[in-house]
Protein backbone atom coordinates (compact mmCIF):
# COMPACT_ATOMS: atom_id res chain seq x y z
CA UNK A 1 0.00 0.00 0.00
CA UNK A 2 2.62 2.67 0.85
CA UNK A 3 4.49 2.28 -2.00
CA UNK A 4 1.24 3.25 -3.96
CA UNK A 5 1.75 6.62 -2.38
CA UNK A 6 2.86 9.74 -3.81
CA UNK A 7 4.75 10.85 -0.77
CA UNK A 8 5.70 7.97 1.36
CA UNK A 9 6.71 8.96 5.11
CA UNK A 10 4.22 12.66 4.94
CA UNK A 11 1.70 10.85 7.23
CA UNK A 12 -1.86 11.87 6.08
CA UNK A 13 -0.11 13.99 3.44
CA UNK A 14 1.42 11.30 1.57
CA UNK A 15 -1.58 10.73 -0.62
CA UNK A 16 -1.79 13.74 -2.06
CA UNK A 17 0.59 14.44 -5.76
CA UNK A 18 3.26 16.73 -5.99
CA UNK A 19 5.03 18.59 -2.94
CA UNK A 20 3.21 17.97 0.11
CA UNK A 21 3.83 21.92 1.85
CA UNK A 22 2.16 23.14 -1.71
CA UNK A 23 -0.89 21.16 -0.60
CA UNK A 24 -0.12 22.64 2.95
CA UNK A 25 -0.05 26.08 1.53
CA UNK A 26 -2.85 25.72 -1.19
CA UNK A 27 -5.23 25.08 1.45
CA UNK A 28 -4.58 27.47 3.92
CA UNK A 29 -4.73 30.28 1.19
CA UNK A 30 -8.25 28.93 0.19
CA UNK A 31 -9.53 29.36 3.69
CA UNK A 32 -7.52 32.81 3.75
CA UNK A 33 -9.69 33.81 0.26
CA UNK A 34 -12.86 31.95 1.54
CA UNK A 35 -12.98 34.05 4.76
CA UNK A 36 -13.16 37.32 2.50
CA UNK A 37 -15.30 36.13 0.09
CA UNK A 38 -17.28 35.42 2.92
CA UNK A 39 -16.92 39.29 4.06
CA UNK A 40 -17.11 40.04 0.85
CA UNK A 41 -20.43 38.52 0.58
CA UNK A 42 -21.70 39.02 3.83
CA UNK A 43 -20.89 43.08 2.81
CA UNK A 44 -22.71 42.96 -0.17
CA UNK A 45 -26.13 41.69 2.05
CA UNK A 46 -26.05 44.84 3.96
CA UNK A 47 -25.84 47.48 0.95
CA UNK A 48 -26.66 45.72 -2.26
CA UNK A 49 -27.67 48.77 -3.93
CA UNK A 50 -24.36 50.05 -3.03
CA UNK A 51 -22.43 47.36 -4.71
CA UNK A 52 -24.48 46.75 -7.89
CA UNK A 53 -23.97 50.50 -8.51
CA UNK A 54 -20.47 50.76 -8.08
CA UNK A 55 -20.01 46.86 -9.70
CA UNK A 56 -21.29 48.81 -12.77
CA UNK A 57 -17.94 50.57 -12.72
CA UNK A 58 -16.31 47.24 -13.68
CA UNK A 59 -15.54 46.20 -16.95
CA UNK A 60 -16.19 42.50 -16.81
CA UNK A 61 -15.11 41.78 -20.13
CA UNK A 62 -11.54 42.78 -19.45
CA UNK A 63 -12.19 40.85 -16.33
CA UNK A 64 -13.60 37.64 -18.71
CA UNK A 65 -10.59 38.51 -20.76
CA UNK A 66 -7.98 37.80 -17.67
CA UNK A 67 -10.14 34.80 -16.91
CA UNK A 68 -9.14 32.93 -20.60
CA UNK A 69 -5.79 34.39 -20.14
CA UNK A 70 -5.23 32.65 -16.61
CA UNK A 71 -6.37 29.23 -17.35
CA UNK A 72 -4.74 29.00 -20.69
CA UNK A 73 -1.46 29.56 -18.97
CA UNK A 74 -2.36 26.82 -16.72
CA UNK A 75 -2.88 24.69 -19.54
CA UNK A 76 0.84 25.76 -20.70
CA UNK A 77 2.04 25.17 -16.82
CA UNK A 78 0.63 21.51 -17.36
CA UNK A 79 2.04 20.75 -20.67
CA UNK A 80 5.10 21.56 -19.02
CA UNK A 81 5.01 19.57 -15.97
CA UNK A 82 4.10 16.56 -18.85
CA UNK A 83 7.22 17.94 -20.89
CA UNK A 84 9.59 17.56 -17.78
CA UNK A 85 8.41 13.83 -16.44
CA UNK A 86 9.21 12.47 -20.06
CA UNK A 87 12.65 14.73 -19.50
CA UNK A 88 12.21 17.09 -22.04
CA UNK A 89 13.82 20.08 -20.75
CA UNK A 90 14.07 22.60 -23.21
CA UNK A 91 10.08 21.75 -23.95
CA UNK A 92 9.59 22.37 -20.39
CA UNK A 93 11.16 25.54 -20.89
CA UNK A 94 9.39 26.71 -23.46
CA UNK A 95 5.66 26.11 -21.97
CA UNK A 96 7.17 27.78 -18.76
CA UNK A 97 8.05 30.76 -20.83
CA UNK A 98 4.37 30.77 -22.66
CA UNK A 99 2.25 30.44 -18.93
CA UNK A 100 4.95 33.33 -18.23
CA UNK A 101 3.58 35.81 -20.91
CA UNK A 102 0.50 34.84 -20.62
CA UNK A 103 0.25 35.64 -16.83
CA UNK A 104 2.66 39.04 -17.86
CA UNK A 105 -0.51 39.58 -19.99
CA UNK A 106 -2.72 39.28 -16.97
CA UNK A 107 -1.13 41.92 -15.03
CA UNK A 108 -0.96 44.22 -17.99
CA UNK A 109 -4.90 43.79 -18.19
CA UNK A 110 -5.00 44.92 -14.14
CA UNK A 111 -3.10 47.80 -14.47
CA UNK A 112 -4.80 48.72 -17.27
CA UNK A 113 -8.04 48.32 -15.18
CA UNK A 114 -6.58 49.85 -12.05
CA UNK A 115 -5.29 53.02 -14.09
CA UNK A 116 -9.07 52.86 -15.36
CA UNK A 117 -10.22 52.91 -12.08
CA UNK A 118 -8.24 55.69 -10.81
CA UNK A 119 -8.12 57.83 -13.07
CA UNK A 120 -12.05 57.73 -12.89
CA UNK A 121 -11.64 58.79 -8.99
CA UNK A 122 -12.23 55.58 -7.98
CA UNK A 123 -9.84 54.69 -5.26
CA UNK A 124 -9.70 52.04 -2.16
CA UNK A 125 -11.43 54.99 -0.12
CA UNK A 126 -14.42 55.16 -2.17
CA UNK A 127 -16.72 53.04 -0.81
CA UNK A 128 -16.78 49.27 1.18
CA UNK A 129 -17.11 47.73 -2.47
CA UNK A 130 -14.08 49.45 -4.34
CA UNK A 131 -12.35 48.42 -0.84
CA UNK A 132 -13.33 45.21 -1.51
CA UNK A 133 -12.65 45.14 -5.11
CA UNK A 134 -9.29 46.76 -4.94
CA UNK A 135 -8.35 44.15 -1.26
CA UNK A 136 -9.32 40.95 -3.00
CA UNK A 137 -7.95 41.83 -6.54
CA UNK A 138 -4.20 43.33 -5.53
CA UNK A 139 -4.22 40.39 -2.60
CA UNK A 140 -4.59 37.63 -5.75
CA UNK A 141 -2.44 40.22 -8.09
CA UNK A 142 0.29 39.88 -5.59
CA UNK A 143 -0.33 35.72 -5.89
CA UNK A 144 0.01 36.09 -10.15
CA UNK A 145 3.10 37.91 -9.42
CA UNK A 146 4.71 35.92 -6.89
CA UNK A 147 3.64 32.87 -9.05
CA UNK A 148 5.41 34.65 -11.91
CA UNK A 149 8.80 34.98 -10.24
CA UNK A 150 8.86 30.75 -8.91
CA UNK A 151 7.96 29.71 -12.75
CA UNK A 152 11.29 31.94 -13.58
CA UNK A 153 12.67 29.94 -10.71
CA UNK A 154 11.87 26.96 -12.13
CA UNK A 155 12.62 27.83 -15.63
CA UNK A 156 16.45 28.36 -14.42
CA UNK A 157 16.48 25.29 -12.25
CA UNK A 158 14.41 22.56 -13.74
CA UNK A 159 13.66 19.55 -12.21
CA UNK A 160 10.54 17.89 -12.04
CA UNK A 161 9.77 17.95 -8.53
CA UNK A 162 10.40 22.32 -8.98
CA UNK A 163 8.20 21.98 -11.90
CA UNK A 164 5.20 20.28 -9.95
CA UNK A 165 5.51 22.46 -7.05
CA UNK A 166 5.63 25.97 -8.85
CA UNK A 167 3.29 24.70 -10.72
CA UNK A 168 0.61 23.65 -8.36
CA UNK A 169 0.73 27.44 -7.00
CA UNK A 170 0.08 28.66 -10.43
CA UNK A 171 -3.10 26.58 -10.72
CA UNK A 172 -4.40 27.39 -6.65
CA UNK A 173 -3.77 31.25 -8.52
CA UNK A 174 -6.08 30.27 -11.30
CA UNK A 175 -8.54 28.25 -8.65
CA UNK A 176 -8.78 31.76 -6.60
CA UNK A 177 -9.67 34.11 -9.96
CA UNK A 178 -12.10 31.43 -11.02
CA UNK A 179 -14.06 32.16 -7.76
CA UNK A 180 -13.44 35.37 -7.47
CA UNK A 181 -14.68 36.67 -10.99
CA UNK A 182 -18.09 36.03 -10.56
CA UNK A 183 -18.10 37.10 -7.24
CA UNK A 184 -16.68 40.83 -7.94
CA UNK A 185 -17.56 41.59 -11.90
CA UNK A 186 -20.54 39.15 -12.79
CA UNK A 187 -23.62 38.16 -9.55
CA UNK A 188 -25.61 41.43 -9.40
CA UNK B 1 6.29 12.04 -9.92
CA UNK B 2 2.41 10.60 -10.05
CA UNK B 3 0.32 9.86 -12.70
CA UNK B 4 0.00 12.99 -14.74
CA UNK B 5 -3.47 13.42 -16.44
CA UNK B 6 -2.20 13.51 -19.65
CA UNK B 7 -1.95 15.96 -23.39
CA UNK B 8 -5.46 14.89 -24.59
CA UNK B 9 -8.02 15.33 -21.00
CA UNK B 10 -5.73 18.48 -20.71
CA UNK B 11 -7.15 19.90 -23.64
CA UNK B 12 -10.60 18.57 -22.77
CA UNK B 13 -10.40 19.77 -19.60
CA UNK B 14 -9.09 23.73 -21.18
CA UNK B 15 -11.47 23.71 -23.73
CA UNK B 16 -14.02 23.03 -21.05
CA UNK B 17 -13.00 26.03 -18.94
CA UNK B 18 -12.62 28.28 -21.55
CA UNK B 19 -16.72 27.89 -22.84
CA UNK B 20 -17.98 27.88 -19.06
CA UNK B 21 -16.03 31.26 -18.60
CA UNK B 22 -17.49 32.17 -22.02
CA UNK B 23 -21.12 30.67 -20.98
CA UNK B 24 -20.66 32.61 -17.16
CA UNK B 25 -20.07 35.64 -18.61
CA UNK B 26 -23.43 35.65 -21.55
CA UNK B 27 -25.22 34.27 -18.63
CA UNK B 28 -24.42 37.67 -16.59
CA UNK B 29 -25.59 39.76 -19.82
CA UNK B 30 -22.98 41.62 -20.11
CA UNK B 31 -24.63 42.89 -23.41
CA UNK B 32 -26.42 45.48 -21.25
CA UNK B 33 -24.06 48.08 -21.18
CA UNK B 34 -26.55 50.84 -20.85
CA UNK B 35 -29.39 48.84 -18.70
CA UNK B 36 -27.27 47.58 -15.91
CA UNK B 37 -30.36 45.10 -14.38
CA UNK B 38 -30.35 42.81 -11.45
CA UNK B 39 -29.89 39.30 -13.25
CA UNK B 40 -32.57 36.65 -13.48
CA UNK B 41 -32.00 33.72 -10.79
CA UNK B 42 -31.32 31.16 -13.27
CA UNK B 43 -28.71 33.21 -14.70
CA UNK B 44 -27.27 33.71 -11.38
CA UNK B 45 -27.44 29.42 -11.02
CA UNK B 46 -25.93 29.04 -14.15
CA UNK B 47 -22.99 31.86 -13.07
CA UNK B 48 -22.51 29.77 -9.99
CA UNK B 49 -22.87 26.77 -11.35
CA UNK B 50 -20.43 27.16 -14.26
CA UNK B 51 -18.18 28.32 -11.39
CA UNK B 52 -18.19 25.37 -9.29
CA UNK B 53 -17.42 22.90 -12.07
CA UNK B 54 -14.68 25.18 -13.12
CA UNK B 55 -13.51 25.04 -9.55
CA UNK B 56 -13.64 21.26 -10.12
CA UNK B 57 -11.82 20.41 -13.25
CA UNK B 58 -8.81 22.77 -11.95
CA UNK B 59 -8.62 20.86 -8.75
CA UNK B 60 -8.91 17.39 -10.27
CA UNK B 61 -7.01 17.85 -13.44
CA UNK B 62 -4.59 21.22 -13.39
CA UNK B 63 -3.89 20.28 -9.99
CA UNK B 64 -4.18 16.69 -10.47
CA UNK B 65 -6.22 15.72 -7.24
CA UNK B 66 -7.30 13.12 -9.29
CA UNK B 67 -4.22 10.72 -8.26
CA UNK B 68 -5.26 11.49 -4.24
CA UNK B 69 -7.59 9.73 -1.66
CA UNK B 70 -11.04 10.33 -1.52
CA UNK B 71 -10.65 12.02 1.84
CA UNK B 72 -8.34 14.52 0.31
CA UNK B 73 -10.33 15.09 -2.96
CA UNK B 74 -13.32 15.23 -0.30
CA UNK B 75 -11.96 18.27 1.65
CA UNK B 76 -10.69 20.27 -1.35
CA UNK B 77 -14.54 20.15 -2.52
CA UNK B 78 -15.61 20.64 0.56
CA UNK B 79 -14.38 24.29 0.54
CA UNK B 80 -15.22 25.07 -3.06
CA UNK B 81 -18.72 23.81 -2.38
CA UNK B 82 -18.55 25.90 1.10
CA UNK B 83 -17.25 28.95 -0.43
CA UNK B 84 -19.58 28.90 -3.27
CA UNK B 85 -22.31 28.63 -0.65
CA UNK B 86 -20.87 31.81 1.19
CA UNK B 87 -21.01 33.61 -2.14
CA UNK B 88 -24.32 32.67 -3.02
CA UNK B 89 -25.78 33.27 0.45
CA UNK B 90 -24.35 36.89 1.04
CA UNK B 91 -25.95 37.48 -3.02
CA UNK B 92 -29.87 35.89 -1.79
CA UNK B 93 -29.35 37.74 1.35
CA UNK B 94 -28.90 40.83 -0.12
CA UNK B 95 -31.20 40.27 -3.27
CA UNK B 96 -34.13 39.41 -0.75
CA UNK B 97 -33.09 41.84 1.34
CA UNK B 98 -33.03 38.93 4.59
CA UNK B 99 -30.48 41.54 6.59
CA UNK B 100 -33.03 44.71 6.60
Amino acid sequence: MHRDLPNPGWGPLSALPGNPLMWVLILSEMLVFTAFFALYAGQRALDPALFNASQQQLDPLLGGLNTLLLLTSGLCVAFAVEAISVGHTQRTRQWLGAAMLLGALFCAVKFIEYSDKFAAGLTPETNAFFGFYYGLTAFHFAHVVFGLMLLGLVSWRTSNENVETAAAFWHMVDLIWILLYPLIYLLR
Amino acid sequence: MTDLPGTRRLLITWAILMGLTVVSMISARLDQTTDWQTLPLWSVSLVLLATGFKAHRVLMVYLNLRAATPAWKGVFIGLTLLTLALISAGYLAGRFNVMG
